[in-house]
């Protein structure tokens, strides 16, 4: 399984959302039952590319298909090739029916997709408000926010704090167990401890980090027996909430195995701070900011509304001389910091630290990238630096992606050494043979060896057997 | 600061008066804004470091003031009050304005500008702010024509025929090489230089010279006073930005030919005072007794062809202005020649050649939105909650110790339709769009 | 990974004349296509629900312009009702979008009806799109100090490309010509890109140059039953997506004016130096603003009309006509000349 908190630097631009590859993993049948639910349709259009979004939408109200080449006569002549890349995904999601010639939607997503809009059907899927309690006061918004932040900030911070040996609050039991599974933490000399992939995983953007952790809810889902068409609705349900209104749980399952999976996530989601329960019995929950932002970028996440949190944009001043100033009095965001940082001093709302080799060393060591350093700085940079172009000081940047080029001296690669040829004929016979396959990495004319890679050893012993083989 | 304290209150009470009667209010508004401008400029030590070489380093500071929760609310609000006095001030009858003008800009390139009491220098300053200039003024007069002379080593020279293309313009100044600053300036010999080149413009539209002058002296071959008369008759407006001081000559040539004269203090100061000069000037009023149907000499009956625009995927033909191959391009409605942009004229038959929205970017400064006026209190609020325009809410509490010309409720009303806006759309409406959203007009 | 500039604002104005679209809702033989306010509407809520589904942050304000009086229908900033009743089948924000702008709608008609005039006023579409750009302003400018009140919920930011779409029934109102032209060198500065499409009756000049000098687009809307793929697909896509996807623009703009006197569309026309009202033949006196033109001017331009007119005839091909002086001196003596002219 690709891990794939691995893979992308924090803002890529046009890359999809990292839900669609799984989506596109999933079987026909899944995501027909998926696309029955307008909230789903719904959250999956918005998590798609505006080109996509466009193409869907142009289609949506048609009753009959449309020839390809109609549609591709709207497409400027330059941009045929974003057209195509853009339409491939649709087929893979078989959000658009598979054909060659004709386009036209799945009529499931088309039916769920129109009654979204225009807020037909019964299927309940946008959640089931509650009626007004009258027991006790509304959650407010900031409550809320306070109680999503907490939450998540919690999980942060025990990941940060487990390689220090500091004691901080721990979260659930299930989330530790998630965090183990999705390898962002490893289990060494009995206590968890955070890997290198937790470490990327904190420098990745809120938004980011929050789908990292559900990718692998999803995944563990399946194991887990639950359905993953109703795991995955509820999700698209949540992010189609109101933030600061309460729903109901009922009447939104059929099934005693429904009912489970629901209660199951409810409380799986309570502990990720995605929503909040007056108790873990209650029939009624609110969504958090977190849930209901789900399938927007922003506003990011309550980190920028909270009451114990920095100011709203970024906090991180970053000098010349390879100085940091960073607003802030959150631990986390102080602990995030330390990462890559030498701290030197602290204040109640600011901290003082310098970017030195040896601070960033750790960080590479800790498995986090140079690149991963410098858009962290990018994406927490505070107004004041907004106005500079480039936005941080390019010395620093040059110097933090050199000391990434230092680790970087010794590469090692698996393979094999061929020595001992009985001629020098022998030798360059198998040597060329290897050259052709591309797989020589070192040679030595002198001591009649090479060091072939490691996919190519099978080929190449072949043809040394063959070769004696047939002299033999 | 109990000082302070007191200005304040006489400002209040004043302003209570000044809202009742019209009549008196304009000299007094001007004499206020006056003050205003020097209690800004100067609070404590700044007083006297108003002009940039007296002060050592710029105190941008001590042009705001922070209020006791150490906000910049009020020091916003007073520069925005200031902006809605001066628009107050404008005379609220309709005036006849020159639509059709022709401006001579008359830089100084003498050695006095390479002074570097403005930064960079007085040279590079005012090539900058003199792009700027010729950008806005040819979106507010996009039927001007500007022409640039260049005063050095005590000659006039020509740096930019009269165009009414603002890319030419800007291309006679684009090149600072060409017009490195050399020897002592001559008034007489650059402005009988704009004369000549003016000689020849129709009576309807204006005629005016915009002198940027830094140096305090002036070398001429002749008697300056005679070029003034001559420019008198001719109906040459003259303005000067003096950025130096005061010279009696250059006050004198802006006085008796109805144009500005105002004398730079600082970098900020020099550009409001160039762009001063963008609207179109009012024309002089005809007198009274003659009444409104005498013939105006100054008003006429134009000509004009409205071209027809090719498409752009039109076969390709020369056009008559640069000889060149191009497909899109307008047609001349009289000889069916074809340029390359409007507004122009036309090369072959000389008729005036514009397109409509060109006339019509002209329209505002005939047909004003008249000025919106403060509501003073709550109880004279009407009942709408939120901003006629953008409808953003207003606020319910009115604010204490708002200054002159603001409403301490945020409210101002037009009043045609009486509806109430809030600040922003006030300055939008009057600045942008000059249009009412109220009354649609 | 989202991208946060996408977010795009869409600033409807609405065209609710209920003369005109009675007129348009009526059968054939008179429409080919009947488009009635009721199924227009319903049309109109699918395509804004459309605007907000693209992406969360996706803004929207709605205007309508009700004979003589102009309101805001919906916007992204008005606080959402807490009373409002809600049901599982829908997103809340459609409802939101859905009952405001309804509501509003039948409030106004209902107390349009009440009134009863004998005389519908002309429709104040310059007044709501005036009030679409002052919002579009509104969100554009930094959030001030002064709208601290607002920013729970709606985060004004950068909006990188705010459109406005006129859906307009009504034909051109010639008094409109200024203020619309106004509105439109304003949206030119704001960078708004104004679209247009006109569902009911003859082009509009005037909005046609409204969305040719912004950028936009303009329809004339024919067949009308396909309301909906129409607006979906040439005006809600951002001008990102323009790009790649294209949309409808116009081949040709008439960018020449019309006279304030016949309202005739000139070629070359007498435009008075004070006030610039366009003529299309020469007058002793300004009707516009009562300025009285020089004889001496007159006699010089009468003398060269009928040049003009020969010319345009001719192909311009006989060199330097007589000067027929004093044929038609005078402003009223003129008609014969301008049919001339006209005849272009």
């Amino acid at each position: 399984m690709p891990s794939l908190h691995l893979s992308a630097p924090v803002e890529q631009k046009n890359s999809p959302h990292s839900l669609l590859p799984f989506l596109q993993s999933q079987s026909q049948q899944t995501l027909n039952k998926l696309y029955s639910r307008p909230s789903s349709c719904l959250s999956i259009f918005r998590l798609l590319a505006p080109l996509q979004q466009q193409i869907i939408m142009n289609l949506l109200w048609l009753e009959s298909t449309i020839s390809s080449s109609t549609m591709a006569a709207w497409v400027v002549r330059e941009e045929k090739k974003n057209y195509d890349a853009a339409l491939s995904p649709l087929f893979r999601l078989h959000i658009l029916a598979t054909s060659p010639i004709k386009l036209a939607l799945s009529a499931t997503f088309k039916t769920s997709m129109r009654q979204a809009l225009t807020g037909g059907g019964t299927t309940g899927s946008f959640g089931v408000p509650a009626p007004k309690d009258d027991k006790y006061p509304p959650m407010g918004i900031d409550e809320l926010d306070g109680y999503a932040l907490e939450r998540w900030e919690t999980i942060l911070h025990y990941m940060v704090s487990s390689g220090t040996g500091q004691n901080s609050m721990r979260p659930s039991k299930d989330v530790l167990f998630l965090l183990q599974q999705s390898g962002l933490m490893a289990n060494s000399q009995g206590s968890l401890q955070i890997t290198s992939a937790g470490f990327q995983f904190l420098l990745h953007s809120p938004h980011a980090q929050l789908w990292d952790l559900l990718l692998q809810y999803l995944r563990l889902a399946e194991e887990r027996n639950m359905d993953l068409v109703e795991v995955l609705s509820f999700l698209f349900m949540l992010s189609t909430m109101e933030l600061g209104r309460e729903y109901s749980t009922e009447g939104m399952n059929s099934t005693p195995q429904v009912a489970a999976t629901h209660k199951a996530m409810l409380n799986d989601l309570r502990d990720y701070g995605l929503l909040w329960q007056r108790k873990p019995s209650s029939r009624r929950f609110y969504p958090t900011r977190l849930a209901t932002t789900l399938t927007s970028s922003s506003p990011p996440l309550p980190t920028s509304t909270g009451p114990s949190s920095g100011p709203k944009e970024g906090f991180i001043v970053l000098e010349t001389n390879y100085r940091i100033y960073a607003y802030t009095d959150n631990p986390l965001q102080t602990a995030v910091l330390n990462l890559f940082v030498a701290l030197k001093y602290r204040f109640p709302n600011l901290v003082v630290g310098s970017i030195t080799r040896d601070s960033v060393k750790k960080a590479l060591s800790n498995g986090i990238s140079a690149e991963q350093i410098i858009s962290y700085l990018i994406a927490h940079a505070h107004p004041q630096m907004r106005k500079n172009n480039p936005l941080l000081p390019v010395t620093v940047q040059d110097q933090i992606r050199l000391w990434e080029l230092e680790k970087n001296r010794l590469k090692s690669q698996e393979g094999y050494l061929y020595t001992a040829f009985t001629s020098p004929a022998d030798y360059e016979l198998v040597l060329n043979y290897a050259r052709q396959l591309e797989v020589v990495l070192w040679e030595n004319a002198a001591k009649r060896c090479f060091f072939g890679s490691l996919d190519g050893h099978a080929n190449i012993k072949n043809f040394i057997e063959r070769r004696t083989g047939g002299n033999a | 600061m109990p000082r302070r304290d007191a200005e304040y209150m006489e400002v209040d009470s004043d302003s209570d008066i000044s809202i009742g009667d019209g009549t008196g209010r304009k000299g007094k508004g001007k004499e206020k804004a006056g003050d205003k401008r020097k209690k800004d400029k100067g609070k404590g030590k700044a007083t006297e470091a108003a002009y940039t070489w007296e002060a050592s380093y710029t105190r941008s500071w001590d042009t705001v003031q922070e209020d006791e929760a150490g906000s910049l609310q009020g020091a916003v609000e007073d520069w925005m009050a200031r902006g809605r006095r001066r628009r107050l001030l404008a005379p609220a009858a309709p005036v006849r304005r020159t639509i059709i003008r022709h401006l001579v800009l008359l830089l100084d390139l003498s050695t006095s500008m390479l002074d570097r009491d403005m930064r960079p220098t007085r040279f590079d300053l005012t090539l900058q702010y003199a792009r700027e200039f010729i950008v806005e003024w040819f979106d507010q007069n996009p039927l001007g024509q500007i022409g640039v002379v260049g005063m050095r080593a005590g000659i006039g020279e020509r740096i930019g025929e009269m165009s009414g293309n603002p890319q030419d313009v800007l291309k006679a100044i684009a090149d600072r090489h060409k017009l490195e600053p050399v020897g002592e300036p001559s008034l007489q010999n650059s402005i009988e230089l704009a004369r000549s080149s003016m000689n020849h413009l129709p009576t309807h539209s204006s005629r005016e010279i915009l002198i940027i002058f830094g140096s305090l002296t002036t070398c001429d071959p002749g008697n300056i006073h005679d070029t003034l008369d001559a420019c008198v008759t001719n109906k040459i407006r003259i303005s000067v930005v003096a950025l130096a001081a005061e010279m009696k000559i250059c006050r004198e040539l802006c006085d008796k030919t109805a144009g500005q004269f105002g004398v730079a203090m600082n970098e900020g100061h020099f550009k409001d005072l160039l762009f001063e000069l963008i609207p179109p000037p009012a024309q002089k009023a005809l007198s009274r007794a003659a009444g409104a149907g005498a013939t105006n000499p100054a008003a006429d009956l134009m000509m004009m062809g409205f071209p027809t625009r090719l498409p752009d995927a039109s076969p390709p033909s020369l056009c008559v202005c640069h000889s060149e191959l191009r497909s899109e391009g307008f047609l001349c409605p009289r000889c069916l020649a074809k340029v390359c942009d409007v507004p122009t004229d036309c090369d072959v038959c000389d008729l005036m050649i514009v397109s409509s929205p060109h006339l019509a970017r002209s329209y505002h400064h005939l047909f004003p939105v008249k000025p919106y006026t403060a509501v003073m209190s709550i109880a004279d609020a009407s009942v709408s909650i939120g901003c006629h325009g953008c409808a953003r809410v207003f606020p319910t509490v009115a604010l204490t110790g708002a200054s002159e010309g603001l409403s301490p409720v945020g409210r101002y009303r037009c009043p045609e339709c009486l509806g109430e806006f809030c600040s922003d759309c006030d300055v939008f409406v009057h600045d942008v769009t000059h249009v009412c959203p109220g009354c649609g007009k | 990974m989202d991208d946060i500039s996408q977010a795009s604002h869409l600033s409807v104005v609405v065209d609710l004349s209920p003369m005109h679209w009675d007129l348009s809702a009526r059968e054939a033989p008179e429409n080919t296509y009947p488009l009635s306010l009721a199924s227009f509407l319903s049309q109109l809520l699918a395509f804004l629900n459309t605007h907000i589904a693209c992406r969360h942050e996706n803004t929207l304000a709605v205007f309508g312009a009700f004979p003589g009086k102009s309101i805001m229908l919906y916007s992204s900033s008005d606080p959402v009702s807490p009373s409002a009743e809600m049901h599982a089948n829908a997103y809340p924000p459609f409802q939101a979008v859905d009952s405001a702008v309804v509501q509003r709608i039948t409030a106004e008609l209902d107390a349009l009806e009440l009134r009863d005039d004998e005389e519908e006023a002309p429709s104040a579409l310059v007044g709501a799109l005036a009030k679409a750009l002052c919002y579009v302003n509104r969100i554009t400018l930094p959030p001030s100090a002064n709208s601290k009140a607002q920013a729970n919920g709606f985060h004004p930011g950068v909006l990188p490309d705010p459109r406005i779409l006129i859906l307009s029934v009504s034909p051109d109102l010639a008094t409109s010509y200024i203020p619309i032209m106004n509105s439109i060198f304003s949206a030119q500065k704001l960078k708004a890109t104004i679209d247009v499409c006109q569902i009911y009756g003859p082009n509009t000049v005037f909005l046609q140059q409204a969305a040719h000098l912004t950028g936009g687009s303009y329809i004339l809307l024919e067949r009308r039953d396909a309301l909906l793929q129409y607006l979906i697909m040439s005006f809600l896509p951002p001008p990102s997506i323009r790009r790649t996807l294209s949309v409808p623009t116009q081949e040709q703009v008439d960018f020449r004016a019309a006279c304030f006197c016949h309202k005739n569309i000139v070629d070359i026309g007498f435009v008075c130096s004070v006030c610039l009202s366009i003529f299309c033949q020469p007058l002793a006196v300004c009707t516009t603003c009562r300025t009285k033109f020089p004889i001496k001017t007159l006699q010089r331009l009468n003398a060269a009309r009928p040049l003009l007119a020969t010319a345009t005839a001719t192909g311009n091909a006989n060199g330097r006509p007589r000067v027929q002086s004093g044929a038609v001196l005078g402003a009223n003596g003129g008609v014969g000349g301008a049919v001339a002219n006209g005849a272009r």
